[in-house]
């Protein structure tokens, strides 16, 4: 934990020399905010709940805040909408604000001062591949097969389409989205190399070497795109697996809490800029984001289906509320048939959900420099620099002290503020086994059979 | 009498895509106030070249027109043109076509301008004389052939020109009304004896008009061959004209003239020396 | 006719065939007018429901002609909801202002709009008030640019190249740049109107432009000789011959640009829509598609429905404009 509290010594040092601009501790009345109307983009994935719960139970409207939530076509339109700033904030994928404000993409300075959820997404694959799959998979006293399945039953069926010479194809959602480096991690893991990104020589395809072709495709058009062959299958967020079960187009295969359990998700994503200029109007985006979580989650999920009502409005996530209920009240349908209980298949606030951890920062940008999105080594400082620029726990801790103080929330569900120093304990529960530590990124990074070591580049 | 309109040593060319060419030359001709003159002569001759030219609306590569002592530079109302297709808007009523050139003629101050009582009686006038003031407020499209010529005549005397200038202005009525446009057109002239030039191809219309019956030659480099006077009585009468002997004479000459002097013989080539004389004009000019 | 009935029915032998001719005729006309667009209908919509029943997509059964008026009925449900939404959103920020004022009395109150969403109404309006304000620029632009082309020979020999070149483009194809463009000159702290409107506006606008400049100038160019010649004799001002014999002379042939041009915009500022994901009709449809709900399909017929119908009646309109304000009559039919 030596890093750690480097990086938060770091940070309190800091906060203090920036404390002239930024509001004052907790205890000091938190002012009106600055800027009222905003613009918040999402994209269509049940994931996005908390702006939606803020919005329609007015927890938006305490803060003073008048908030018009945008559907986005594609997790591009979004960054970019955030960064020119038509949308004040959005709903983001983790490897969004830190790929801009590395340069990966578009460059700008993004922070995020809210975590999103944990867990939410699967991968599913289509009927034809599935029965292949099927051969490899053992099953259990039922007759059903043995979860968590990994990528070695997919490896013979890849095998296979590669010496037939068929390109075998597979949908996610953006080059630095969560799905993208799940999906990579489960064929990893299961032996099949998901290929190189090399960005210094022009090429972003992340196709090098690769025996699993990745392309992206919007999440909302991933059923339509795998019904239509061009993949065969994907990974994304809820409600599209469940959609490609009823569709009875494709069959999800393994959800990320069984590749990661409790994975860090989505994110909220405002530029450097606006936390800024807005101080209060920031903090007050969070407590309302906040609550809204604390709603989702509340006396053991029990708002679940009003939030599905919700969210099955087609302003929101729009999908008929028997998709988004599958996934959002504590099971996941696999297999036609095959509902498992999987209670924390969406996490919105339990086990400190919201809390920006740094560590978290940190996995993602491990991963981006094991697929060469990064392109070049780093030090470890370098990582922990970076998720610090990026993460920002001390305007969570803000908004949420300022929950407690008026009580609207309470002490317990919060990690320590005084102590916390924004990494958690080294991780375990990967379908690998390997575990991570987010205070040592690059001995994390050359553990990995596949994937680019720490001094390797392309 | 006095001159009112001279055409001294008029000549044309027309940059065409195959090189020059000369529709007229050393056109020459004289005319008195007051005077009736018919232009004719076969088609494609050069007549409407001539009149344009006379109207401003062309300018002539060689010689010139003197209007009143002064040189025709450019179109204007002094020079009312009745055109062979009406050439009426056919948005505007017979009054407002009527109206629209004698805003632009009276309005003006001056001598000339007009009050807005004024000029709408002078519209009405103008209609009544050629009797339209019964459809006054039609529009083109609901009056027949005749009246859209009616009309345009109106509307070129409501222009009180020094020289009136018709182009065919009958060429596209059928026989019958052809000669009552011809009646009207006399009993106008007995009333305000203008000036005019009136181009025809049809002979007895010319003999019945005119003072004078000016006769072309054919293209290329057409110019007037030959110049008859009519020193018919007035007023004239169309059917006790036609037993006339001065008149058949009258009839026959410009008949001659026509159809044995300059019988239109189709040249498909056209003379290639002419049209380099016409280059030269050009550069003369 | 009533003498005539009454007569007939007086069994006058020769008057009855007169009578059954009346009837006749008003049976021809009724047929021709009503009953053949009912039937035509009728046919459709049989035809419709019958083809709807076999087709399965993967988000059920293909919506027929009933479906699709449940979702109509629907929707006009879930506007009535949201204008009831709306109300409550003023009251609590009325409540919520004064509240402000108590503690802060400097606050100067502000009633900011409904930040809900947009049902299916509010994008039938935005999309029409976009087409027309894209189309009135459009038109504000074209119309003076083709009456300078079509009387300048010179202007129009350096400009027909550019014209000709951009003609063909999509306006799709010109929508990134529009993008970027706005984005990077419309830069106002307090917009008046939104980015994606003036995207959306400027789409139509490039769309609309080329067909009426063009139609102008061809209006203007072909004007009567004769009709110029009369402006000479007159020595008509450049201005009053532009304005009573240039501009009523090309009357029917800017009307003709016009309508292609607003037909052409109404097409296409749906499919800018749906690319851009601006508000309007177009990302309703794309929205419902993304949705991927069982009502999706029935709710984009009904989408699509609507559009053709603005289409046809924007169409009409155009038509009853150019009726009114155009001299030639025949030019205005069909
Ligand atoms: N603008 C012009 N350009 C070229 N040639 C012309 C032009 N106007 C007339 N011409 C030619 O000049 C000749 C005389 O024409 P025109 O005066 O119209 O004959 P008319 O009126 O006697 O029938 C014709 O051969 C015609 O083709
Ligand atoms: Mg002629």
């Amino acid at each position: 934990m030596k890093y750690g509290r480097v990086v938060k010594w770091l940070g309190v040092l800091i906060l203090l020399l920036s404390m002239p601009w930024r509001l004052g501790w907790s205890g000091e009345q938190l002012g009106f905010p600055e800027k009222e109307e905003l613009t918040f983009g999402f994209i269509k994935l049940t994931d996005m709940a908390p702006i939606a719960i803020a919005y329609e139970k007015g927890y938006f409207e305490d803060e003073g805040l008048y908030v018009t939530v945008e559907a986005q076509a594609n997790w591009k339109v979004l960054l970019d909408g955030v960064i020119d700033g038509r949308l004040d904030g959005a709903h983001m994928l983790a490897g969004q604000p830190l790929a801009a404000t590395i340069g990966f993409g578009t460059e700008a300075h993004i922070i995020t001062p809210f975590s999103m959820d944990l867990n939410g997404n699967g991968i599913t694959v289509s009927n034809e591949i599935w029965k292949q799959m099927k051969a490899n998979i053992p099953k259990r006293k039922d007759g059903k097969p043995v979860h968590p399945i990994k990528a070695d039953a997919l490896k013979p069926v890849v095998e296979k389409y590669k010496s037939e010479g068929k390109p075998f194809n597979m949908g996610m959602v953006f080059p630095v989205s969560t799905h993208n480096y799940e999906l990579r991690y489960w064929l990893a893991a299961g032996g099949l190399h998901p290929g190189f990104y090399a960005p210094k020589k022009g090429d972003i395809s992340g196709q090098i070497d690769a025996d699993v072709l990745l392309s992206v495709t919007p999440p909302p058009q991933m059923p339509a795109t795998l019904e239509a062959g061009t993949i065969y299958g994907y990974c994304v967020g809820e409600p599209w697996n469940q959609q490609a079960v009823f569709k009875g187009i494709g069959v999800p295969v393994i959800t990320d809490y069984e590749i990661w359990k409790d994975n860090p998700e989505k994110v909220f994503g405002i530029t450097a800029e606006f936390a800024e200029k807005y101080p209060n109007t920031t903090i007050r985006i969070v407590r309302a984001l906040i609550r809204a979580a604390i709603w989702l989650d509340e006396n053991n999920n029990a708002n679940r289906p009003e939030a599905v009502k919700i969210l099955s409005q087609s302003n929101y996530v729009g999908a008929d509320y028997e998709v988004i209920a599958n996934s959002m009240t504590g099971t996941f349908e696999y297999e036609k048939g095959d509902k498992r209980a999987v209670p924390d298949f969406n996490v919105f606030f339990r086990y400190h959900a919201t809390y920006p951890f740094y560590s978290d920062a940190v996995w993602y940008l491990t991963q981006m420099r094991r697929w060469g999105q990064i392109p070049e080594h780093k030090t470890d400082d370098w990582y922990h620099q970076v998720a610090n620029k990026v993460y920002r726990p001390d305007i969570y801790s803000k908004a949420a002290q300022s929950l407690i103080d008026e009580g609207l929330a309470s002490k317990k569900d919060f990690p320590d503020f005084a102590t916390e120093d924004g990494f958690k304990p080294p991780q375990s529960e990967f379908i690998d086994g390997i575990v991570f530590d987010g205070t040592k990124p690059n001995a994390y990074i050359e553990k990995f059979p596949i994937g680019l070591k720490a001094k390797q580049s392309l | 009498m006095n001159t009112l309109l001279q055409i001294s040593d008029m000549g044309m060319v027309f940059p065409t895509p195959k090189g020059a060419f000369v529709a007229l030359e050393h056109v020459n001709l004289t005319i008195q106030q007051g005077e009736f003159v018919s232009l004719i002569g076969h088609s494609g001759c050069g007549k409407s070249t001539v009149l344009n030219v006379v109207a401003g609306l062309y300018q002539a590569t060689s010689g010139g027109v003197i209007l009143n002592g002064k040189e025709v530079q450019q179109p204007g109302p002094d020079r009312a043109v009745v055109f062979q297709n009406h050439s009426l808007l056919p948005w505007l009523t017979a009054y407002e076509n009527v109206e629209l050139a004698v805003k632009q003629v009276f309005s003006k101050t001056g001598e000339h301008s007009k009050t807005k009582t004024e000029m709408k009686e002078w519209i009405e006038h103008n209609l009544k004389l050629v009797h339209m003031d019964h459809a006054m407020h039609k529009r083109p499209n609901e009056i027949s052939g005749g009246m859209k010529q009616r009309v345009g005549i109106a509307r070129a005397l409501s222009m009180q020109p020094d020289i009136l200038l018709m182009d065919e202005p009958f060429g596209a009525l059928d026989a019958l009304t052809r000669a009552h446009m011809q009646d009207s057109l006399m009993e106008i002239q007995q009333e305000l004896n203008n000036t005019v030039i009136m181009i025809t191809h049809d002979v007895d219309e010319a003999v019945l008009l005119s003072d004078r019956i000016v006769m072309m030659t054919n293209g290329p480099a057409a110019t007037i061959g030959s110049i008859l006077d009519v020193p018919l009585a007035r007023p004239r009468d169309r059917l006790a004209l036609s037993r006339d002997a001065e008149y058949n004479h009258l009839r026959s000459d410009v008949l001659k003239f026509l159809y044995e002097k300059q019988r239109k013989v189709e040249n498909l080539n056209a003379p290639v020396n002419k049209c380099d004389q016409g280059e030269n004009a050009n550069h003369a000019a | 006719m009533d003498r005539q009935v009454s007569l007939a029915l007086m069994q006058d032998d020769e008057l009855l065939p007169k009578w059954v001719d009346t009837v006749k005729r008003w049976g021809v006309l009724f047929l021709s007018t009503v009953a053949g667009p009912v039937v035509g209908i009728m046919a459709f919509l049989l035809m419709w429901s019958v083809a709807a029943q076999n087709i399965q997509t993967s988000l059920g059964q293909f919506p027929g002609p009933s479906d699709v008026w449940t979702q109509v009925k629907n929707l006009q449900a879930e506007h009535i909801a949201e204008r009831q939404k709306a109300d409550a959103f003023y009251q609590r920020q009325e409540e919520r202002n004064q509240a402000r004022l108590q503690v802060d009395p400097d606050y100067k109150p502000k009633i900011r709009a409904y930040t809900g969403k947009e049902t299916f109404l509010d994008q039938i309006f935005t999309s029409l008030k976009t087409v027309m304000s894209g189309f009135i620029v459009a038109a504000l632009i074209a119309i003076p640019l083709g009456i300078a082309i079509g009387l300048s020979r010179g202007l129009y020999q350096s400009v027909n190249p550019i014209i000709q070149v951009f003609k063909p483009v999509s306006p799709l194809a010109w929508l990134p740049i529009v993008t970027m463009v706005v984005s990077a000159v419309y830069v106002t702290p307090e917009p008046l109107v939104s980015k994606s409107y003036l995207v959306s506006m400027f789409t139509v606008t490039l769309c609309c432009l080329w067909p009426m400049v063009v139609n102008t100038a061809v209006g203007v160019a072909s004007i009567d000789e004769d009709l110029v010649n009369v402006s000479k004799v007159l020595r008509l001002p450049a201005l009053k011959h532009v304005q009573k014999i240039v501009l009523p002379a090309s009357i029917p042939m800017i009307f003709t640009g016009m309508r292609l041009s607003l037909g052409v915009a109404w097409m296409v500022l749906i499919a800018a829509e749906m690319l851009a994901q601006n508000p309007g009709l177009g990302k309703f449809v794309w929205d419902e598609f993304q949705n991927g709900s069982s009502d999706s399909l029935g709710r984009i017929m009904a989408a699509i429905l609507t559009i053709g119908l603005i289409g046809f009646l924007l169409d009409r309109g155009m038509l009853q404009l150019q009726r009114w304000l155009s001299w030639d009559k025949s030019s205005a039919e069909r």
